[in-house]
């Protein structure tokens, strides 16, 4: 991981006073949850949900089996398919395969585990020009920066700051019309695509049935990447297989819908392998590399249905701490409530200590989630993990005693009147800085519910 | 390469062996809340408002050189033209007045160079859905189509189909070829301040025409 999200309290103070910031997040997020509420009107979503989860419950209780149908019948379509443990042997067979076809160019569409193992930048170093084609990504990979939002991930950029990059970095126009500047990326982009002789992409969904990858997508990107090259390698994780083709009819009517409020995207690329001899063109070999990277740890725990997540970004627009501070303060290629959930979970609790409060358990991310996940519940169980692995004892100290005085009435009572006397003399506020930056400190009744009743009795 | 497959493998099979083994009991009702039947005309109906609103275009017509003249009023500099298109639509670009190319003249690993230079594109389909406005395709040359920035695609009344629920199914389950191909409207983006433009990598017209001989 490259920032470290460790530092999530020193990043979120920075995004929190970033007004330019804040004002973008606020004006994407809240389109984002209109056009998704609009875009599910035609259609049941809780039954949608509820399937969702099913098929996905069913597809990764029984992982296994259904890697091993998909393994099979992807051979036997003509796929190459290598299993990675780690990101550094995902990133050492691309490499093989862009030396095999003597790459100098690689054409890369949106894939979030890509972004997770740092792919682009391990192939710069290899001399390798891999260039991101999603516009979104395009723009931060001209910044150099990391994409905040799993779907939108240019989503902190304002167009003037666009338009001023776009000025530097390719010699465009200082125009920030967002068509002229969607042109200007067709038009560089355009070359990659002709000149490159491997392209990458993710995947959402393999099919153990048909062994079949499923790239969707909206800018026709991902089908050029898939389509312009002699080799396509397909970088995804072991959990996006699911069990049948027929299950599209439910996964394809909730991602577009909860990624950007879409009823279906633009593109849906079902890719079966490579051409066959009566195609005329597309990539000569198909590669699938599939990633574990701490995901199998998570099975028969109980977080094991973090793996159901299908990565649409959901519950990124509905956070209310995500619409405050945006995907770089988590530091983590995974931002957001799903994010504060898979960080610490494949990296380990002590990488991402914080992350886990970075909620406020609202619920938000539960309900719109499509797959059904209980993120919230599962955020809290985290905490609670680390609490216990930290060991604060002046916490343990205070819950004890606050356990003791809950048990006596009458101890009870005379704590009230100690914490009234000490709020009174303002001996309290020296030691509540923090919690008053923020707040103000309820105003202190001159006598307790109790003293009220006995004296109207 | 074994070993890590192996490795995962066994990871998996360790995680998951005190699991509860979950199977997923599937409900093959539609998820619509309104279904989609009728005949044809209320089909098509569903399917342009659908493709008109991500800023395509459908049209009917009853014979090939209407729709021959609407191709040509429609198309740019040069037209590249499928060979399956033209299958029992022999007359369908004899109005088109812009220089034309079949896919039939490309050899096999053609350079990719070649398939840019054209910025229309006439293609088939295999299916159309009237509850998304979207086209189903599965071509032995995939770059022209992706290319071009004006796509028309050639559909039959027969070929239109209600929903996704029609679609996923065995029946298009076994597809011949490599890929199969979902289109719904021009290529989009909103990645600069959520502000929708077309035309991104893909096509930026997309006209859907079906022609109804006899029907």
């Amino acid at each position: 991981m490259a920032l470290g999200s460790k530092h999530f309290k020193e990043l979120y103070k920075r995004e929190f006073e970033n007004d330019q910031l804040r004002g973008n997040l606020k004006k994407a997020t809240i389109q984002a949850v209109d056009k998704r509420e609009e875009s599910f009107a035609e259609v049941d979503f809780p039954f949608l949900q509820d399937q969702a989860k099913k098929i996905k419950q069913e597809s990764i209780s029984h992982l296994n089996e259904y890697l091993s149908r998909f393994d099979d019948m992807a051979q036997r379509n003509g796929c190459k398919l290598f299993y990675a443990q780690s990101p550094d042997e995902a990133k050492d067979y691309v490499l093989e395969v862009a030396r095999k076809f003597d790459a100098k160019t690689i054409v890369k569409s949106k894939s979030m585990v890509t972004e997770e193992i740092e792919l682009v930048p391990f192939l710069g170093e290899h001399g390798i020009d891999a260039v991101e084609t999603d516009l979104g990504e395009y723009i931060v990979q001209l910044a150099h920066e990391k994409p905040s939002h799993i779907t939108t991930p240019a989503i902190h950029k304002s167009r003037r700051e666009i338009a001023e990059l776009f000025h530097e970095k390719i010699g465009s126009e200082l125009n920030s019309d967002p068509k002229f500047l969607t042109a200007e990326a067709r038009k560089v982009l355009r070359e990659k695509f002709l000149g490159a002789e491997v392209g990458i992409s993710g995947a959402n969904f393999l099919i153990a049935e048909t062994g079949d990858v499923v790239v969707v997508e909206n800018e026709g990107n991902a089908r050029l990447s898939t389509s312009s090259v002699k080799a396509h390698v397909v970088v995804t994780g072991i959990e996006k297989v699911i069990p049948k083709f027929s299950d599209l009819r439910i996964f394809m009517r909730v991602l577009g819908r909860s990624s950007t409020g879409q009823k279906l995207t633009s593109y849906i690329s079902i890719i079966r392998g490579p051409r066959t001899k009566t195609e005329k063109d597309g990539p000569e070999e198909v590669h699938i590399v599939l990633l574990d990277n701490g995901r199998s740890g998570l099975l028969g725990t109980e977080y094991q249905d973090v793996l159901h997540c299908i990565r649409c970004g959901a519950c990124l627009n509905v956070c209310p701490i995500y619409r405050n501070i945006g995907g770089h303060a988590y530091g983590s290629v995974y931002p957001g409530p799903i994010g504060s959930l898979v960080t610490p979970l494949f990296y380990g609790l002590e990488t991402a200590r914080d992350l886990p409060f970075a909620s406020t358990l609202c619920g938000n991310c539960a309900e719109v989630c499509p797959v059904g996940i209980e993120i919230h519940h599962h955020l809290l169980s985290l905490r609670h993990e680390m609490i216990l692995a930290k060991k604060p004892w002046m916490e343990r100290l205070i819950f004890r005693n606050f356990r003791k005085v809950m048990l006596r009435p009458r101890r009870y009572e005379f704590m009230g009147k100690v914490v009234r006397l000490f709020s009174m003399a303002n001996f309290l506020k020296p030691f509540m800085k923090k919690w008053t930056a923020y707040r103000e400190i309820p105003e202190r009744p001159p006598s307790s519910f109790r003293e009220i009743y006995r004296n109207n009795k | 390469m074994k070993d890590s497959r192996e490795k995962i493998f066994a990871a998996i099979r360790h995680g998951l062996r005190e699991s509860k083994k979950f199977v997923a009991i599937r409900n093959d009702r539609s998820p619509l809340k309104r279904i989609l039947n009728g005949g044809f005309a209320s089909l098509f109906e569903k399917f342009n408002s659908e493709l008109k609103s991500l800023g395509g275009e459908a049209v009917v017509f009853d014979d090939e050189k209407d729709a021959s003249k609407f191709i040509s009023g429609h198309a740019g500099e040069r037209l590249f033209v499928y060979d399956e298109a033209l299958s029992g639509h022999e007359h369908l670009i004899d109005e088109v007045s812009v220089p034309v190319s079949m896919s039939s003249n490309f050899n096999f690993g053609y350079d990719k160079r070649d398939a840019a230079v054209f910025d229309s594109a006439l293609s088939s389909c295999i299916a159309c859905i009237a509850e998304t406005g979207t086209v189903v395709t599965s071509n032995n040359m995939r770059l022209p189509a992706a290319l071009a920035t004006k796509l028309f695609v050639i559909a039959e009344s027969r070929s239109l189909i209600p929903s996704l629920d029609d679609l996923f199914k065995d029946e298009y389950k076994d597809f011949k070829g490599s890929n199969l191909f979902l289109i719904s409207g021009p290529s989009r983006t909103a990645d600069i301040e959520k502000e929708l433009v077309t035309g991104v990598h893909g096509p930026k017209e997309v006209y859907v025409i079906f022609i109804n001989k006899n029907e």
